[in-house]
């Protein structure tokens, strides 16, 4: 190989290295924490206000009923976990498989939205996100409740 | 019993404490029975077609025997039943705390609200529940079995037989 191609291909090896640096940057750039959030369908307070206020989830409230009753994000479901068996029966009769639902507990240490998660994906629902910021988060956004 | 003597002040106190305690905590259950039904359904011990019956049947039983014992109208039926509610309701809470289930206790929300406590079922409201059981005790044992407006016949003279 002579000097003159050498160099043109370095200088080609350069520039491609160049072109997809910022791919490969903005890739290291993500923290682990956001991919592993998005792989267990793990979605934030920004994230679930969009899509409460384009109507294109459903919300389900995995907390107690009585704690749903006292309270809950404006339009959600009740499918608490200890009593999912019971109320699921007439949320499948209303949701189809294919919604995209979004299940909350009362704050990020609750465990409930992430089985009430796993139960409904289940029972043949794919498209599940937990909203793990929950209520207190979403309250204190000023968001709407009712209850 | 016969040998158990109490002071009839300390009786009356009793009477009255709990009393006063069983109509604020039966009052409180029927201004939301909702609520209630949906604290006894997470207890998941009873089909759910008679849970809003027990839950009036409870405030109701609650209401009513805090009024007999605060009236001191049949004090000893009144604390008798809510002996027996007592009994079932630390059994309950046992149950669920054995089977691991954490929810609201449904039991004395208002004291909740005053202090701040936390009203999940635990030790703490199973110890209450104890305490109350045994406060119950002399009055059931003890309390009278009467109306109280009624005039108390008289025993006749002894001259009047003859």
């Amino acid at each position: 190989m002579s000097a003159k191609s050498l160099h043109r291909t370095l200088v080609a090896s350069l520039l491609l290295l160049s072109g997809l640096s910022p791919a490969v940057a903005q890739l290291h750039a993500e923290p682990s924490v956001a991919l592993a959030k998005k792989e267990t369908g793990n979605i934030d307070l920004a994230a679930a206000k969009a899509l409460f206020d384009t109507h294109s989830a459903c919300f389900v409230d995995a907390r107690s009923e009585y704690s749903y009753y006292n309270s809950h994000i404006k339009g959600a479901w009740t499918l608490s976990e200890s009593r999912f068996d019971e109320q699921f029966h007439e949320f499948r009769g209303k949701m189809p498989v294919t919604t995209l639902i979004v299940v909350y507990c009362i704050g990020p240490s609750c465990p409930k939205a992430r089985h009430v998660a796993e139960k409904l994906k289940k029972n043949g629902y794919r498209n599940v996100k937990v909203f793990s910021g929950g209520l207190v988060e979403w309250s204190r956004a000023g968001f709407p409740i009712e209850g | 019993m016969t040998g158990i003597v109490l002071p009839s002040a300390l009786i009356t106190g009793l009477r009255l404490l709990l009393g006063l305690l069983f109509i604020m905590s039966g009052g409180e259950k029927l201004l939301d029975l909702k609520y209630f039904s949906l604290v006894i359904a997470e207890y998941q011990l009873l089909p759910s077609l008679l849970i809003p019956a027990i839950a009036l049947f409870v405030s109701l039983c609650e209401l009513l025997c805090g009024t007999m014992l605060l009236l001191d109208l049949f004090s000893r039926i009144g604390a008798s039943v809510m002996l027996c509610m007592m009994a079932i309701f630390i059994a309950a809470m046992t149950n669920n705390l054995m089977r691991g289930l954490d929810h609201d206790c449904g039991c004395f929300e208002f004291l909740a609200q005053w202090y701040g406590l936390k009203e999940e079922i635990g030790i703490g409201p199973i110890v209450r529940d104890i305490l109350f059981f045994i406060l119950l005790l002399p009055v059931t044992l003890l309390g009278s079995n009467r109306i109280p407006w009624k005039k108390q016949q008289s025993k006749p003279p002894a001259n009047t037989k003859a």
